[in-house]
């Protein structure tokens, strides 16, 4: 009987005793099964595909908990949900952490942004001040006019991790022009 | 990275795995262990010298049996929540609630029973203290075997895993301590059962993310 036949319970159990032919069609199968699931979820297909890929991982971590003798789909999904549930708490923590607050708006609608010292050169030192990647982040970011996804495909890094490298830099920004 | 490019990479890896045993075969494990750490700590205590005489006691022994109950009921709920899926028993989890709630009235019918009331002992935090060094092994025993396992539901099996440690703590003081005051019982040994319920949902989450 071929592999693709096979029902996903059987493949597991196939792949528990070290069929690799069995365990790759089974994480297929997992993964062909869960895309949709997922992207009823979440909107960005970039963010889908990574939360698939933590799914499969997690399954392959926890593999010997599945013993083959009960239904594979609430196994797996109920990795899917923990994992799902996981990456969105992640983003909307780091959305509140970077919303801004209420009583720093109304300082800016305060401020006589009219007259200040700053110029586009002054700014521009700033930034080429920066450590690491920042400087080019936010020139990504700004000059261009790409979008933190964006940048994180151009640099090869996580959306997240552009986010973080640019709040910091607005950081320090803010404290250097403030002086 | 490609997603089957990852799945490539895991195929890979894989190496045959010896499926985890059974929830009943975990549950059975601690079980044993944990008549054998009730046991222990009653040789190290000493049995309360009126024993027989209480288990005579109706309300006495069925507290003692609820109280079995909710460590029977636990650590069951403990073992299915090891698995990503709670071995697809999801209402089971829910017995230790529920035992604990029989308990809550037996303890109510105690109360009402206890009239007039114990005298109370000269002592008060020190149960507390007791209970919370005895359960101190079972609890690390039990998440140290979750932890094992891939749990889904870490609050819970927190929860369910102090509640657990904490009753074996209680069960083995009551069958220790010579005292009948339900007012100190309540307050000293059962009360804090709750609070260790409460601090166990923390606890999962630190002690069971994977």
């Amino acid at each position: 009987m071929n592999d693709t036949n096979r029902s996903l319970e059987e493949l597991m159990r196939l792949a528990l005793g070290g069929n690799k032919r069995a365990y790759s069609e089974a994480l297929q199968a997992t993964g062909r099964m869960l895309r949709p699931y997922i992207s009823k979820r979440v909107a960005a297909q970039a963010d889908v595909e990574e939360i698939l890929q933590e799914i499969l991982i997690s399954v392959h971590k926890s593999r010997h908990t599945y013993d083959g003798n009960r239904p594979y789909k609430p196994w797996a999904f109920a990795i899917a949900k923990f994992r799902l549930h996981d990456h969105l708490r992640k983003v909307y923590s780091d959305e509140l952490r970077y919303a801004a607050e209420l009583e720093e708006a109304e300082n800016i609608g305060n401020a006589d942004v009219t007259n200040s010292g700053i110029t586009y050169e002054l700014i521009k030192g700033e930034i080429e001040k920066l450590p690491g990647k920042q400087p080019q982040i936010l020139h990504l970011l700004h000059g261009e006019g790409h979008t933190s996804r964006e940048v994180a495909k151009k640099m090869h890094m996580t959306e997240s991790a552009v986010k973080v490298a640019a709040h910091r830099a607005y950081k320090v920004l803010k404290k250097k022009l403030a002086e | 990275m490609l997603t089957e490019q990852l799945i490539d990479d895991l195929t890979e890896k894989m190496q045959s795995v010896t499926p985890a045993p059974a929830p009943i075969w975990l549950f059975l494990k601690w079980g044993v262990g944990t008549m054998a750490y009730i046991a222990v700590a009653l040789g190290f205590m000493g049995v309360r010298p009126d024993i027989m005489e209480k288990l005579h006691s109706p309300l006495f022994a069925v507290e003692i049996a609820v109280l079995s109950g909710i460590i029977a009921s636990s650590l069951f709920a403990a073992a299915l929540l090891a698995f990503p899926d709670m071995y697809q028993r999801q209402k089971t989890i829910w017995l230790p609630a529920l035992m604990f709630l029989l308990f809550a009235a037996v303890l109510l019918m105690e109360f009402y029973a206890d009239n007039p009331p114990a005298p109370l002992p000269p002592h008060t935090a020190e149960c507390l203290l007791c209970i919370s060094l005895l359960s101190l092994v079972p609890g690390a025993f039990i998440l140290y075997g979750i932890r094992k396992f891939a749990s889904t539901h870490y609050y819970m099996a927190g929860k369910v895993t102090t509640l657990a440690a904490f009753s074996i703590g209680a069960l083995a003081l009551r069958l220790s301590e010579p005292t009948d005051s339900m007012r100190h019982l309540v307050e000293w040994h059962y009360l804090p059962m709750l609070g260790a319920a409460v601090a166990g949902l923390f606890l999962g989450k630190l002690c069971l993310k994977w």
